[in-house]
């Protein structure tokens, strides 16, 4: 490897991105280093503060890098804190003869420098990697009177912001008694101007993560036929009405408060020792990438729990600023691997963590949850909806089916043990060679509308849908 | 949820669609729920239990018709291994249109691999994908693959049990093993088809001509279909009958073709006749010269001149005017006898260079060998690599390291990748593509290293066909 920790220096965009890889050097932060045999190429997997590990690669010949995290900073800390540990400690790079797909697909898009426009010439003033490597000085310590200060400074805060929550759910009682009132026609067609106003006087009342739900409200209506719009209305706003008053019931509830204001970090979840822990292997079932009214992209990669007899689900959620651009994901649909999950406690624990990545598991097929699935389809929607009826979507395994089309063309999962009764409308449109083939099982998402296809099991093997 | 609760849904529905306080309508139980509140409180207290019902006591309500396709038919032949599917779909989007993308499919075929329907599937028109292909061709057009899968053999009697891909596929196996019972099916069962699909079967007639066919052919002068003549017309001139007789009047446009050529002598010793074309004098006259060119049947215009086919090709002058080669080669392509298009391809295979690139416009009548000496010696030149591209009927997977690597490819393509034009380097990636098809798996192999080494990144899209084509090296079908 031809690095040094002067090219890191001068590569550095400010001493602050230093300091920063400087903490991300421990090999803690890093489940996956490899180095090529031949290429000057090392790359990893750092667990940043998103659910799902960044990739990282470096080309240590011209110092090209590629990282997934939604930095602004080129070269991000994790860039800088893999060259580092390239520089440092090569050891730590396990030697391989193939590059990763995802490495591929960098080096297949990128333009050697020369090629491109060149960067503003690197320089290492200003920063010093000696000084990013120096430990922190330790904070002056506290006194006891201090200590109550800030802590009854805390106190305050949350106060604060229990009494703006209560105000804001106020309003948005008062706002849905309005919609009521004003008929429901009227509000499906100006859904959009109506749920950004409210949504804005929320986000001031610091409920903000009810304000990102409303906001996306209108493109839920939209994305429905108009006969089924004012179900739709019906449904989400009471909805809205159960949260609020489950909100006012229980005000410390994690889960609800982070369905009303603020999600708690990666760190408070991994030390919370109430979270849910699951070891087992995992199936990139798909991905769901939506860009928000607020600009900002919400990637959900959901997977399913190999070794567990009943459906058991996750899903890694990641939240990064459209003007960010694409980010490919850290998993690809039907990828396996053995992990640790840590679940945010919830009545239906779905939202997880990667904890730490314990390898790659072995292809097949999925566990037979026939049992589960025969009968009701959605037995397991209503029962998720009995513990937590203010949320949409859920995961369900469907059992043998196939899909049909109306006479608009829209598709239907239709169950294969009995083609006259249930039948599930699809979101979206369908890859038309789906109507010929048989699913032995199907992972979807239903809320209550509409069913968004994951992935199936048939004949041909695994299917892909999302 | 039971019927007077549902009717009490729909009355609250209806009055919050419209607006205003919508208690009164709700059902008893739900009153007694949301009873002992403000107004306000009251509705938002049943819209919660409405969304409630909603959302788990009612179900959307599916359309009494359903429409489900016929199951996929299971092609003859396995699967892609799953290991190699990401290979597959890297030379798939690399693969810029529907013609390069049924060229992976074509080379998959080769080594006796299908595709998967999610990765690829031909379109309910394709004539191009590989004849495995035929029931989702069929498929795809709206067949019930389970009335398919009763027939074996494509008789009179099962004619109607064939869709037109799978009919196509077995009257071209047809063609080939026993041309006679297949030009008989085509004379009874084709007659009552349409214009389009008879002039599809008389097309499958170039598979195996011969002298036999003539009678059929010629009665097809009187079909109601101008396409169809034209084309049984053709496929008679390259028996050798003559499809336009030289009435020898003043409209006869095969004299009117042989007036644009002008016979002369070359040669001190020996004389021999040549054929030179005139040059046109006018805009006018260029265009009317392809149009002869382009309708008139080569077999008219050498007897015109008192030659055989292969003697009028050896006197013809190539080189005076490269329009006039072009024509003279399309329309041996198109009219010409087997022992014309022969000699005229190993006349211009063994020129080389510009000429060789002419004997393309023949490739669909070449046989194997044929069109892979043509091939080879494009690749030995090394002119026109892009040529390859646009090739049509070239077969996938054929072609060695020796033939690579003793031309000029090889090292155009090393010296393309170590250079740094922008523009050199992505058409040596087109020609990859198109080396990626023709390379047997050794090859490919090789050529990936050697690109690699001179300076391609190995990951490169462009390389997508060639790592598939090496990784396929089992044929399950062999």
């Amino acid at each position: 490897m031809q690095l040094d920790l002067k090219t890191i220096e001068a590569l550095a965009p400010d001493q602050a991105s230093l300091g920063a890889a400087a903490k991300l050097t421990k090999r803690s932060n890093w489940p996956r280093l490899e180095a090529h045999e031949q290429l000057p190429l090392i790359w990893g997997e750092c667990q940043g503060s998103g659910s799902n590990p960044y990739r990282v690669a470096f080309d240590t010949s011209d110092h090209g890098y590629k990282c997934t995290c939604p930095s602004r900073k080129f070269p991000c800390k994790h860039i800088l804190a893999l060259a580092w540990i390239g520089a440092t400690a090569a050891d730590s790079f396990v030697r391989v003869d193939q590059t990763p797909d995802w490495v591929n697909d960098w080096l297949g898009r990128r333009r050697k420098p020369g090629q491109s426009p060149t960067p503003a010439a690197a320089n290492s003033e200003g920063k010093s990697i000696d000084e990013a490597s120096r430990p922190a000085e330790s904070a002056p310590v506290e006194d006891a009177g201090a200590a109550e200060r800030r802590e009854a400074a805390q106190r305050k805060r949350a106060e604060d912001t229990r009494s703006a929550v209560s105000a804001a759910l106020d309003e948005l009682d008062q706002w849905i008694a309005d919609q009521l009132r004003l008929g429901l026609a009227g509000f499906v067609d100006a859904s959009s101007e109506r749920c950004r106003r409210i949504a804005a006087r929320l986000v001031d009342l610091k409920a903000t993560a009810l304000a990102g739900r409303i906001d996306e409200l209108p493109a839920k209506l939209m994305a429905l036929r108009s006969e089924e719009r004012p179900d739709a209305a019906i449904r989400e706003l009471g909805k809205l009405v159960l949260l609020a008053k489950a909100w006012r019931a229980a005000p410390d509830d994690a889960e609800l408060k982070r369905l009303v204001s603020t999600s708690e970090t990666r760190d408070q979840i991994l030390a919370n020792p109430d979270a849910l822990q699951v070891e087992s292997d995992w199936e990139v079932l798909g991905e769901k990438i939506e860009t928000r009214r607020d600009g900002l992209v919400s990637h959900a990669t959901w997977l399913l729990d190999l070794k567990s007899t009943a459906p058991r689900f996750a899903v890694l959620l990641d939240f990064f600023p459209a003007s960010a651009g694409r980010r490919s994901g850290a998993f690809a649909p039907g990828d396996r691997f053995k992990a640790k999950l840590v679940f945010y406690p919830s009545r239906n624990p779905l939202r997880a963590l990667v904890a730490e990545r314990l390898g790659d598991a072995s292809p097949g097929n999925w566990p037979d949850f026939a049992a589960d699935a025969a009968g009701d389809p959605l037995a397991a929607y209503a029962a998720f909806q009995d513990d937590a009826p203010w949320l949409s979507d859920c995961p369900v395994i469907l059992p043998a089916g196939a899909i049909a089309l109306d006479e608009k063309d829209s598709a239907w999962w239709q169950a294969a043990s009995d083609p006259h009764g249930i039948a599930l409308p699809v979101a979206g449109s369908v890859n038309q060679t789906l109507l010929g083939l048989d699913l032995a099982a199907t992972a979807a998402l239903w809320n209550g509308a509409r069913l968004e296809l994951l992935a199936s099991q048939s004949s041909m093997g695994r299917l892909d849908l999302s | 949820m039971n019927e007077l609760d549902q009717a009490g849904l729909a009355r609250l529905r209806d009055g919050w669609i419209s607006g205003g306080a919508a208690f009164e309508l709700a059902p008893a139980e739900w009153k007694e729920v949301a009873a002992a509140a403000s107004p306000d409180e009251q509705e938002r207290r049943l819209l919660a239990i409405a969304a409630q019902a909603l959302d788990v006591a009612l179900r959307p309500a599916a359309p009494k018709t359903l429409k489900q396709r016929p199951p996929l038919p299971v092609l003859a032949w396995p699967v892609l291994p799953e290991r190699l599917r990401p290979s597959l779909r890297a030379a798939l989007k690399y693969a810029a249109d529907a013609r390069l993308k049924t060229r992976v499919a074509t080379l998959v075929a080769s080594r006796g691999f299908v595709l998967h329907p999610m990765d690829w599937m031909p379109t309910a028109s394709s004539q191009e994908s590989p004849e495995v292909y035929a029931p989702w061709v069929d498929w795809q057009a709206g067949a019930d693959s389970g009335k398919q899968s009763r027939r074996e053999h494509l008789t009179a009697e099962s004619w109607d049990d064939f869709y037109p891909a799978a009919r196509r596929g077995a009257l071209i196996g047809l063609r080939r093993s026993a041309p006679a019972l297949a030009r008989t099916l085509i004379e009874t069962k084709g007659a009552s088809e349409s214009a389009e699909v008879r002039l599809a079967l008389i097309e499958l007639m170039r598979i195996g001509l011969g002298a036999d066919d003539v009678p059929f052919l010629k009665s097809l002068s009187a079909d109601r279909s101008g396409k169809v003549r034209e084309m049984a017309g053709r496929l008679l001139a390259r028996l050798g009958e003559h499809g336009n007789p030289a009435s020898g009047g003043s409209e006869d446009p095969v004299a009117e073709l042989a007036a644009f050529i002008e016979e002369g002598k070359s040669g001190f010793i020996r004389r021999r006749t040549t054929y030179s074309p005139i040059k046109p004098k006018s805009q006018a006259q260029q265009a009317r010269r392809a149009d002869l060119f382009a309708t008139c049947y080569f077999g008219d215009l050498v007897a015109r001149f008192g030659k055989t086919e292969p003697d009028f090709i050896g006197a013809w002058q190539f080189g005076v005017d490269d329009g006039a080669d072009l024509f003279l080669v399309r329309m041996v392509s198109v009219s010409g006898g087997d022992a014309a298009v022969a000699s005229l391809a190993d006349l211009l295979v063994a020129a080389g260079g510009r000429l060789a690139h002419l004997a393309l416009q023949l490739m669909l009548r070449l046989d194997s060998g044929r069109k892979r000496d043509l091939i080879r010696q494009i690749l030995n030149d090394a002119q026109n690599l892009a040529a390859l591209n646009m090739v049509e009927g070239a077969e996938a997977g054929w072609l060695e390291w020796g033939d690579l690597a003793k031309g000029k490819t090889l090292l155009a393509l090393r010296s393309a990748f170590s250079g740094d034009n922008d523009v050199i380097k992505r058409n040596a990636e087109q020609h990859l593509e198109t080396l990626g098809f023709l390379a047997n798996p050794v090859a490919a192999e090789k050529l990936i290293g050697e690109v690699v080494a001179a300076g391609l990144p190995p990951a490169s899209p462009s390389l997508g066909l060639l790592r598939l084509n090496a990784a396929l090296t089992e044929n399950p079908t062999k």
